[in-house]
């Protein structure tokens, strides 16, 4: 077998530069075109690919900066996609067809481990290399993982719900990952016993010790054939016996992920133990980071400018700005005492104390000055959440609020439930048709962009038009861009808006 | 006020731009103090807003709003 070729590098640093690769990171349903900007903006990505779920690229980047990509759920080398399997009733002929898919020369496995291995920064020369790369991968996951179990809960949650709303399918992971809490429990435990093998002879442990793990999802034709489960099974059995490597369901050292749907036949290696939207710097999460950044995203943060969130609960959306947008000052507030105890938690353990600043006030009452703040993002907390149960009355309150420290051309942006945007789209049809200024065109930035949907139903992208409650009672808030983003079990829907003018003047 | 002689004079003295002493005592005081607990008075009605653990506490009574 020919040698593995050396990435070009100057030296050990795994930053700025490195061969570029192939890739596709997953994404919430409504926060693809998100990432897609991302990728290009962050990483200088190329041939950009967008799909439901997933968004693929090219990037010459090493994972230092692939990690710290926000509006992505988890980050895979890209290692094979293809149109769809075709489906035929013969359940034999269809796990072969996956099978070459997936497996294809035996040779081709090995230059994918060593490609991998120095993806990771590895010298990739010497044998015990692949235990190595499991304890920094273990060490990496424990130092990322410090808190507590609430964090532990959150990454549980974390992945179930990003298996849970990219289709409508069968999401099971095979062979044999019994549920994702166990999978990752077990992982967290074996990651705190004292690294073993040290000591003992690396080399002929090694060899016959590397391990992996499939993971497969199948959804759409081929899901009424085989099961993930039966086609995950398969391709166990095959590495097993043409690469002689073990099948480890806990802690492998190479996850390979299958993913088969109507669309396309993706082959991938995830990057990472733990998923992007994990953040080190969030202690306690609230919001899920990544809808906080792209909310943040939207706003327009520039150097110097002032953000205010007015029900900033534990600060998630504060703290994602805050490290994004850093030459900005971020003021939060919060009736809670308990959530601004958590927002403090989160600020310390992130060490932006000296950036964002809490306040115990309410939204309906802030004790601000008028037009003093260049954004407001907010998360306005739905359900059961509101102690009472007049939340359509609360609404206008609470806007009148922000729009009144919103300075004119200060942008505006909330994230609204389902029945929170119902009501104000009922109050419009009552309000009748004042026109408002139609500014379809006010950010210089991102352009707004249609939320996708797995239906294909494509959720209102609501511009200018002047039917929004908000130009009509406070006569200076244009909509600029709705946005549907999925939470996990719930949708909501992220709303901008651009304060155009003071009411009452101009 | 502090509760301890922060050595700021009651009023910015003329040229106080220049006062290189002076400006570092207020850049201490206004960047790099953080009241934990304390209070903050509102100059024109003299109502006290109670700090804690650095948060102020900002909220009205029903009665005051």
């Amino acid at each position: 077998a020919p040698p593995p070729r050396r990435p070009r590098r100057t030296g050990p640093a795994k930053m700025s530069s490195a061969e570029p690769g192939r890739f596709f990171c997953t994404a919430g349903r409504g926060l693809e075109p998100f990432l897609a900007r991302e990728v290009q903006a962050r990483l200088g990505a190329t041939e950009v690919d967008c799909v439901s779920g997933k968004v693929f690229f090219r990037a010459a980047v090493g994972p230092g900066e692939l990690r710290k990509l926000r509006s992505g759920e988890r980050l895979f080398l890209l290692l094979k996609k293809h149109s769809p399997l075709p489906v035929s009733g013969s359940r034999g002929k269809m796990l072969h067809e996956i099978k070459s898919l997936v497996i294809g020369e035996p040779k081709y496995w090995l230059d994918i481990i060593s490609a991998w291995r120095k993806l990771h920064g590895h010298k990739g020369e010497t044998d015990d290399v692949s235990q190595e790369n499991a304890l920094a991968l273990k060490r990496k996951s424990e130092e990322t993982n410090t808190a507590s179990k609430r964090q532990k809960t959150e990454q549980v949650r974390a992945i179930a719900s990003e298996e849970c709303q990219v289709e409508a399918g069968e999401t099971c992971v095979a062979p044999g990952r019994k549920s994702s809490q166990e999978c990752w429990t077990e992982s967290k435990t074996s990651s705190e016993l004292p690294s073993k093998g040290s000591g003992e002879n690396p080399t002929a442990n090694e060899k016959l010790s590397f391990s992996f793990r499939v993971s497969c999802r199948c959804s759409g034709a081929i899901a009424k054939i085989l099961t993930s489960q039966e086609i995950g099974r398969a391709i166990g059995i095959m590495l097993v016996k043409q690469c002689g490597w073990r099948a480890d369901l806990r802690d492998p050292d190479l996850e390979i992920f299958v993913h088969l749907n109507d669309i396309q036949s993706v082959v991938g290696i995830p990057l990472f133990r733990l998923p992007l939207a994990n953040r080190e710097y969030i202690k306690r999460a609230g919001l899920r980071s990544t809808v906080a950044w792209a909310m943040a995203s939207l706003a327009e943060i520039s150097a110097g400018a002032l953000v205010l969130d007015p029900m900033c609960g534990l600060g998630t959306i504060l703290l994602e700005a805050a490290k994004e947008w850093p030459e900005a000052y971020y003021w939060g507030a919060d009736i809670s005492d308990s959530q601004l105890e958590g927002a403090d938690g989160n600020i310390r353990t992130a060490g932006l104390m000296d950036k964002i600043e809490l306040l115990k006030a309410s939204v309906k009452a802030l004790p601000l000055p008028s037009e003093g703040f260049d954004s407001v993002i907010s998360d306005i907390p739905f359900g059961k959440k509101f102690k009472t149960t007049n939340d359509a009355q609360l609404l206008p309150d609470i806007l009148q609020e922000m729009e009144r420290v919103l300075r004119v051309g200060g942008t505006l942006v909330l994230l609204l439930s389902q029945e929170l945007r119902r009501r104000v789209d009922g109050l419009t049809k009552c309000a009748g048709s004042d026109s408002a200024e139609a500014s379809a065109d006010g950010d210089s930035g991102a352009a707004p962009a249609q939320a996708l949907s797995v239906d294909g139903n494509s959720s209102s992208l609501t511009q200018g038009g002047g039917e929004s409650v908000l130009s009509r009672h406070f006569g200076s808030l244009v909509p600029e861009g709705v946005y549907a983003v999925s939470l996990g079990k719930t949708d909501a829907f992220i709303h901008k808006y651009r304060k155009v003018s003071a009411p009452g003047t101009g | 006020k502090l509760g301890r002689p922060s050595e700021l004079p009651p009023e910015p003295l003329p040229n106080y731009e220049g006062d290189e002493e002076f400006l570092r005592r207020l850049h201490h005081v206004l960047l790099e103090v953080e009241v934990l607990e304390g209070s903050l008075q509102c100059p024109d009605s003299g109502r006290r807003f109670p700090i804690s653990r650095g948060v102020p506490n900002l909220l009205l009574s029903e009665d005051e709003a």
